[in-house]
């Protein structure tokens, strides 16, 4: 079998176990009750995204060093990917905040931060599409990614100052005891899953991309 | 190095002047975004007060990205980019010139902006036009670096009008917020004293982003 099958396979497991004691077995938290299960999708969401644009941003430098195509393949791969875990954690933001805050959206530092960060993946993927296929296509896109990412302390530093609302993270807070056990190691649980969903996914995304441009050169070169 | 910048820079401006058709279309342009915020916000002399920072920085982004899509756009036409290339200087120095004639050329826009924009939108502003013009010196300087380095990026893209904001705006959103900031503390007549902090920001992103776009310009610029 192949390690991505591996992976595939791993992840189903890993959500359906996870999602069943999510339910089943973390108890309801005091203050937020029910809702906060979302936390469960939320908090790893957010992880996931900002380790594929990382990944991105990495791979993206590597690309514009070596000039290696799987650079390439792994930094477009990593980005949509990351778009799409971008996006998850918006929604599923919106959807906890609506209880909490009593608001779908608001502009509060960490949400802007996300939005603002989603479109300038979005805005890479459109140029990823806008652009031809060729190593022009990925010098532009690294360039994107790289300033993009670099990007992020300024803009963070600039909304905080803007405003604040949302809870600090809990997670990586110093002071113990701020989350309960069972809680935290439900949340490690789903973080740990989600990271083996997105290694899924990357390669197979990398497999598809590299698939693709195997049939683009084909049919190049019948032409 | 220097020296080369400045003949770019020297060439573009006396094209510039040369051909006044894309300056008055941009300060035009910038009269009637005024005139539709003018029409759109309701006439009321205290609200206008606390609109004009924001009002002010969208006019200047809007009819500043005009300009930034001119300056490879007039070497495409001429069919010069090549020789450009070919030119036996460093892409650093084609960046710091062109650069530098796009942060001329919005610094000259916002000269007259600044009064029509006390004309038409908020009056007591031109009592602080040496506040502001400063203040648009700095803005512009990131403005222009990371401008002049997309714009370069996107002049072969296909939908290239569109693509320059989708990819410039988000990113310019810690520029544009401590603008913002800056810009209500000199109207109230703080001068730069009141928001110091997002006066470091403001120089901290232009400092960053003109060595970027610096470094990055080789690759955007391959033959």
């Amino acid at each position: 079998m192949r390690y991505s099958s591996i992976l595939g396979w791993l992840s189903l497991l890993g959500l359906a176990l996870t999602a069943y004691l999510v339910f089943a077995w973390a108890p309801i938290e005091q203050a937020m009750g029910f809702v906060q299960k979302i936390m469960y999708i939320h908090v790893p969401s957010v992880l996931v995204c900002y380790a594929a644009f990382f990944i991105s941003f990495l791979a993206s430098i590597g690309y514009l060093w070596k000039r290696e195509e799987k650079f390439d393949v792994t930094a477009y791969a990593a980005a949509e990917v990351g778009v799409i875990f971008c996006g998850l954690t918006l929604v599923t933001g919106a959807i906890w905040g609506r209880p909490t805050w009593n608001t779908y959206w608001t502009w509060d530092a960490r949400l802007t931060t996300t939005l603002i960060l989603f479109l300038i993946f979005v805005g890479y993927l459109l140029l990823r599409r806008f652009v031809e296929y060729s190593d022009q296509q990925a010098r532009f896109a690294a360039v994107i990614a790289i300033i993009g990412f670099l990007d992020i302390p300024l803009i963070h530093q600039a909304v905080t100052w803007w405003r604040t609302l949302h809870q600090t993270s809990t997670l990586f807070s110093k002071k113990a005891g701020v989350i309960d056990d069972p809680l935290k190691w439900m949340l490690y649980l789903s973080i740990f899953v989600f990271y083996l969903l997105f290694a899924y996914l990357l390669a197979k995304r990398v497999e598809l991309e590299n698939r693709e441009r195997a049939l683009k050169r084909l049919l190049a070169n019948a032409d | 190095m220097i020296g080369d910048a400045y003949v770019i820079l020297k060439k573009d401006l006396i094209l510039d002047l040369r051909r006044m058709e894309n300056f008055v279309a941009m300060l035009f342009f910038g009269v009637i975004i005024l005139l539709v915020f003018s029409f759109a916000l309701p006439q009321d002399e205290e609200m206008h007060k606390n609109l004009a920072p924001g009002v002010f920085w969208v006019t200047f982004l809007l009819s500043g990205i005009l300009g930034l899509s001119k300056s490879f756009q007039m070497e495409k036409e001429m069919g010069s980019m090549e020789a450009l290339l070919l030119a036996p200087i460093s892409r650093g120095s084609i960046f710091l010139g062109k650069m530098l004639g796009n942060w001329i050329f919005v610094l000259v826009m916002q000269c007259l902006l600044i009064p029509l924009f006390s004309l038409l939108f908020f009056a007591p502003a031109m009592d602080h036009f040496g506040e502001m013009l400063a203040l648009s010196a700095l803005t512009a300087l990131g403005f222009s670096s990371l401008g002049t380095l997309l714009s370069g990026l996107t002049t072969d893209v296909r939908f290239k009008e569109i693509l320059l904001p989708i990819l410039l705006f988000p990113l310019l959103i810690p520029l544009l917020l401590a603008a913002v900031r800056i810009l209500a503390g000199i109207l109230v007549g703080e001068g730069f004293q009141g928001e110091l902090d997002w006066l470091k920001l403001l120089i901290g992103f232009d400092l960053i982003f003109l060595i970027i776009a610096y470094l990055t310009f080789d690759f955007v610029m391959e033959l």
